[in-house]
């Protein structure tokens, strides 16, 4: 095939669902590294994110492009809610039982979502987008959109994490927590700000996608494997690990179309997840093994 | 002497069973204080003991004049006692510099002076103040460590086995390093496996069996001590 | 008659009491027991129910089938099938924390629920396989119920009995101590990535069993009684609830879940229908709610394990007091 065709029908739509997947996976790799357990609520914060961006664009009448940040500082700080409502009281036992509570917060998010805003798909705006002409490259106006909005918050995080004083807080608990106990970092500061980004970041994943495609109740459940293949697969920790690892499963789900069916798309995912297990857990960026 | 750090007849272990016995030791300032002692002495075990790693039943630890019996490892490093652990001391994934700031987080102000003067003290890691402190050798990453609690401008420095694993080169780098340390009027309490060596450079030691006090005195005192040498030292 | 008419709504419950207490006996072993988050128990379910229904059903065009096996050898083909299903699984991630299990567990249910969904030669897809045989089916109703309840009931006491016997066995003791210190077992020669394939694989096994029995007593399945999560979550929540590692504990706590969740259906049906459905999702969020509280204040269970000694966690960081 032409390689126009190519990068228009596969490797653009790979890249745009990849950086959402990314957003994800960033947040996903904090919250392994710093909290030590998984997180599978990630999914669905997602989801809430994404509709409450929809309830700043239907209540109060933002348009939809500003409903963004709305949308991350509340999931942000919904996940500080419910890490100290819930979480926090698991912390002296075996980090495993989080992961079941996590579990268990999934369900409820997702129940919340389907008695508020109900289970059919909703859409930000109505109306077709036209994909814009770029040298041959067929790019919609809202794909721009995410990709520099992905590449911005990658920079800022990574800016905060290298420069600022907690984030070198948080690079250290991960690195070496009783360490960073011993000199005194705050566990209490450094868990809300991992839960305070690690929220954003999943209410901004959320979000995209439903720019990018529609909004369902369901739509956060979908993304929780790709996006746990993702981190899993740049390397647990490694914050441009999370970045590779999401842009690669984005155009790998996409180009999967070409050699399976494709209803089994979603599973490309779960192949290279069960691919990394085997043959090198750590990751692309040797990240930690849990 | 007045210490500056006192441990007295403490009793504790990590769990239900005790480990110390009733444990009292003595640091004063510029000073180098040893720990040795056999295998299973409670040697680590003291020295976290200090620093609250320990559920302790029965003595007390002040440090500066201040009861810290009991303290969280936060509160004390706060206190201004400083703690090297054996293992993972460093923060691997960071840059040697990065180290040091993490080792200077809980000052206020300006820390660019105790930067300078660890830099000093170790020139080996000026030059690689921007490389990942986890890719340096052994012997450079126990001197990180002991940089990063340098950063604090302690008191009290505890390191614990700070020779171990290193070649004699970095050993006596260390023991050479502590000595200036110990000039600028810090009080060092170390425990030691190479007990001639730490014997040797320290003033004072106290030498522990089975959780308990057995022997203590000066360096020279330990080391000419026949009961001790019987303990241990090999001969 | 009338006496046995009012008794088929308990018979009914009764019935699932029993298939859900083989899929909760089945996550007992394998999370009481050995420890292993499965999170994707509704895919073992699905691969025994869809076993036993191809094994035993007539031929239909364009599909696999017509072996027209009787029932009990589909049961078995569905137990046989799940264990199958399992090994892999385990091989690959009983090397890693718990955590890897359960994502990938969850992978597995989501794999088989897009087959099922998708592949017309095996499965029928969405129409699933229908005329599965129902054992006693030609009685009237229902004795039938009774029938099938008293089979149900024999399953699930022949697997209790089968674990219990395990449990106070060398194996079953050994299994706990894995549990519960890995690195003491390990040393004390213990195969420990064997003895956790192993209950991973049997405990999968009875959740093939529940699905079979779950296929015959509808006569039918598809695709749609695999929900993504609800089934899995629910077991999930009997067996914590009612005591990990104890198997009178988990039946209990099957009996509690099922009546609540049962009585709060046929409560929201009651509801105006302005409220009704959303009363529907809202049966889920208090399930999750009781998870978390449970989690809490007795992680566990109403029935503890009876031998259980304090969980000895050498990798517990003393700094942690604050």
């Amino acid at each position: 095939m032409e390689m126009i065709s190519f990068l228009n029908f596969y490797l653009i739509p790979g890249i745009v669902i990849g950086s959402i997947y990314a957003l994800g996976a960033i947040g996903l790799t904090l919250i392994f590294s710093i909290m030590r357990h998984a997180h599978l609520a990630h999914g669905d914060m997602a989801a809430l994110g994404a509709f409450l961006a929809l309830a700043g664009i239907t209540t109060i009448g933002l348009p939809a492009y500003a409903a963004l940040p709305l949308a991350v500082i509340a999931t942000g700080l919904i996940a500080i809610g419910i890490d100290k409502l819930f979480y926090s009281h698991l912390r002296t036992r075996p980090k495993i039982l989080t992961t079941i509570s996590t579990l268990g917060i999934a369900l409820m998010i997702r129940s919340v979502v389907q008695i508020v805003w109900g289970v059919d798909t909703r859409l930000y705006s109505n109306g077709i987008s036209r994909p814009q002409n770029w040298f041959g490259l067929k790019i919609k106006a809202v794909e721009m959109y995410t990709l520099s909005a992905v590449v911005l918050f990658v920079v800022a995080l990574v800016l905060f994490l290298t420069k600022s004083k907690w984030g070198k807080a948080m690079r250290a608990m991960s690195d070496n927590r009783n360490l960073a106990l011993l000199s005194g970092v705050d566990n209490n500061k450094v868990v809300a700000l991992t839960w305070l980004i690690s929220g954003g970041l999943c209410a901004a994943s959320g979000y995209f996608l439903g720019m990018n495609t529609e909004l369902k109740s369901m739509m956060g459940w979908n993304i929780l494997l790709p996006t746990f293949a993702a981190a899993i697969l740049g390397g647990v920790g490694k914050i441009e690990g999370a970045v590779a690892g999401g842009l690669i499963i984005g155009i790998v789900e996409e180009l999967s179309v070409m050699v399976i069916p494709s209803e089994y798309k979603a599973l490309s995912a779960f192949a290279i997840l069960l691919l990394v297990l085997l043959v090198r857990p750590r990751g692309l960026f040797k990240g930690k093994i849990l | 002497m007045s210490a500056i750090l006192a441990m007295t007849q403490l009793r504790g272990g990590y769990s239900e069973t005790d480990i110390l016995h009733g444990v009292s030791i003595e640091v004063a300032a510029h000073e180098i204080v040893a720990i040795v002692g056999p295998n299973g002495a409670g040697k680590s075990t003291a020295m976290k003991a200090i620093f609250g790693l320990l559920n302790v039943r029965a003595g007390s630890v002040v440090a500066n004049g201040v009861d810290i019996t009991g303290w969280s490892p936060n509160r004390i490093v706060q206190a201004g006692v400083s703690y090297v652990p054996q293992v993972d001391n460093i923060f691997g994934e960071m840059t040697v510099h990065e180290n040091l700031e993490m080792g200077a987080f809980l000052r206020k102000g300006d820390f660019s002076a105790s930067a300078d003067r660890v830099y000093q003290l170790f020139p080996d890691l000026k030059a690689k103040r921007k490389t990942l402190a986890g890719s340096l050798s052994g012997g450079q990453r126990q001197m990180v460590a002991m940089g990063r609690a340098l950063m604090l401008d302690p008191k009290i420095l505890l390191l614990d086995e700070p020779t171990a694993g290193l070649s004699p080169k970095y050993m006596e780098q260390i023991f050479q390093i502590s000595r200036d340390v110990r000039d600028s009027g810090v009080a060092i309490l170390l425990v030691e496996q190479h007990a001639k060596q730490a014997l040797a450079f320290a003033d004072r030691g106290y030498v522990l069996a089975a959780g308990g006090n057995r022997h203590h005195g000066t360096g020279r005192e330990l080391l000419a001590d026949r009961a001790v040498a019987e303990m241990f030292l090999g001969g | 008659m009338d006496i046995l008419a009012t008794l088929n709504y308990p018979v009914y419950l009764a019935i699932f009491v029993c298939i859900y207490g083989c899929l909760a006996i089945g996550l007992n072993v394998q999370w009481g027991y050995a420890g292993l988050f499965n999170a994707g128990v509704a895919g073992f379910f699905a691969v025994g129910a869809y076993t036993s229904a191809i094994l035993t059903s007539p031929d239909v065009e364009d599909r696999l089938g017509g072996f027209d096996l009787p029932v009990p050898v589909g049961i078995a083909g569905a137990m046989l099938m799940a264990a199958l299903v399992a090994w892999p699984i385990g091989k690959i991630c009983l090397r890693f924390r718990g955590d890897y299990l359960a994502i990938v567990t969850i992978g597995v249910a989501e794999a088989i629920r897009l087959v099922a969904r998708s592949e017309d030669w095996l499965t029928g897809s969405t129409r699933g396989v229908n005329d599965v045989p129902r054992p006693f089916g030609s009685l009237p109703y229902a004795y039938s119920q009774l029938a099938f309840l008293a089979l149900a009931a024999a399953a699930v006491v022949v697997v209790y009995i089968l674990v219990e016997r395990q449990s106070v066995s060398p194996w079953g003791r050994m299994m706990r101590a894995i549990r519960d210190n890995e690195d003491a077992a390990a040393a004390m020669g213990k195969n420990v990535p064997q003895r956790r394939l192993q209950a991973f694989v049997l405990g999968a096994a009875f959740m093939g069993l529940g699905g079979a029995l779950y296929a015959h007593l509808g006569r039918s399945i598809t695709p749609e009684a695999i929900d993504p999560m609800i089934s899995s979550f629910l077991i999930w929540i009997m067996v914590i609830l009612g005591g990990s590692g104890n198997n009178r504990g988990v039946l209990l706590g099957v009996l509690v879940v099922w009546v609540i969740w049962s009585a709060s259906e046929f409560i929201t049906d009651l509801l105006p229908t302005a409220i009704s459905l959303q009363a529907k999702y809202g049966r889920i969020f208090v399930i999750g709610l009781v998870l978390q509280l449970v989690l809490r204040f007795r992680p566990e269970g109403i029935l503890p394990e009876p031998l259980s000694k304090p969980r000895v966690d050498l990798g517990k960081e003393v700094t942690e007091r604050v």
